[in-house]
């Protein structure tokens, strides 16, 4: 497994960071949802460059697709901001609190995470279920372990999962009732 | 407020849409039954499939598109995927293996049978994503502010 390239790697993290920024701070919701498709689309690329393309796929379809689309319409019903300024932060001195305090507790056991793709990590160890499941697949004729084990291994949770997503349908259709347009 | 009129007067956005939509949803099926050899499965090929419904409704009008695609069919999709999986879930119990049990779809007498009982998982993960996304969007399109 080669490494990623650390220059499209950096470059990816700083359009995913600057575009964050942006979200962060723009005025006008419109701007931060559109950039905030942007940042998606690097985030999904990021997860194809660090041979995830399971999930880059869905990054892509969900984040830069389907969320953007349904904050599109939801934004549709607000009215724009007044005045010139188009950039603004507004600390909160409890949400820093909170943001920080998460981000410095993720990121102290950032140190005890495996390398990426170091074969010596504890998911590829001897006994580890990694290693089941890239044995046990071939004997389904399924070529994808990704799909194998979200319908084979773990088709309960899966199960569960479409059942939860047929469950917010029903939500939505709860909680906005609507009227006819005519 | 989009939707509420057709865009007809932007050629270049309805010719565009008319031209890539049915290669987004060929795509999203694609990659909806072609999870068990490559990237994919049916939660990713059931949100392409939904974008491809969300861009026809930006170009052509929410109101229009939805008239095509009634809400209320779209609940039917729904549920169909959900019992869809169900049925394969249930059907490996009347085989005479566990509940969700690939292996015993693996031990029928057909070749490949584990991959088809998957991929009927798969289309009815497709369906319901597919029409739960694209019934938020008409739902939360029509709502009134």
């Amino acid at each position: 497994m080669t490494p990623a390239p650390a220059l499209l790697v950096a470059a990816l993290l700083v359009l995913v960071l600057g575009t964050a920024v942006v979200v962060a701070t723009a005025r006008d919701v419109l701007v931060a949802t559109v950039v905030f498709g942007a940042y998606s689309l690097g985030l999904a690329i990021l997860w194809v460059v660090f041979r995830a393309p399971d999930v880059g796929l869905t990054e892509a379809a969900v984040g830069a697709g389907v969320t953007t689309s349904l904050f599109l319409v939801a934004i549709a019903k607000t009215a724009p901001p007044t005045g010139d300024v188009a950039f603004s932060l507004r600390w909160s001195p409890r949400a820093l609190l909170v943001g920080s305090g998460v981000v410095l507790v993720l990121g102290a056991s950032l140190p005890a995470l495996p390398a990426v793709g170091d074969p010596g990590a504890p998911a590829f160890g001897e006994g580890a279920a990694a290693a089941f499941y890239l044995a046990d697949t071939a004997r389904f004729g399924i070529d994808n372990v990704v799909t194998a084990v979200l319908v084979v291994y773990r088709g309960f949770d899966t199960f569960g999962e479409i059942a939860v997503v047929f469950a917010a349908g029903v939500a939505v259709l709860l909680v906005l009732p609507g009227r006819e347009v005519s | 407020m989009p939707g509420e009129r057709p865009y007809t007067d932007s050629v270049v956005v309805t010719q565009t849409v008319r031209a890539v939509v049915p290669f987004v949803v060929t795509y999203g099926v694609f990659t909806m039954l072609h999870g068990t050899k490559s990237v994919g499965g049916g939660f990713q090929g059931g949100v392409v499939v939904a974008a491809g419904v969300v861009t026809l409704a930006f170009a052509f009008g929410v109101t229009q598109t939805r008239a095509a695609l009634n809400p209320g069919t779209l609940a039917t999709v729904a549920a169909g995927g959900l019992l869809l999986f169900a049925a394969v879930a249930t059907t490996s119990l009347a085989l005479g293996g566990g509940f969700l049990d690939a292996g015993t779809y693996a031990r029928l007498p057909v070749s490949g049978a584990a991959v088809y009982a998957v991929e009927l998982v798969e289309i009815g993960i497709g369906l319901t994503v597919a029409s739960v996304v694209s019934f938020a969007f008409f739902t939360l399109a029509r709502a009134e502010p």
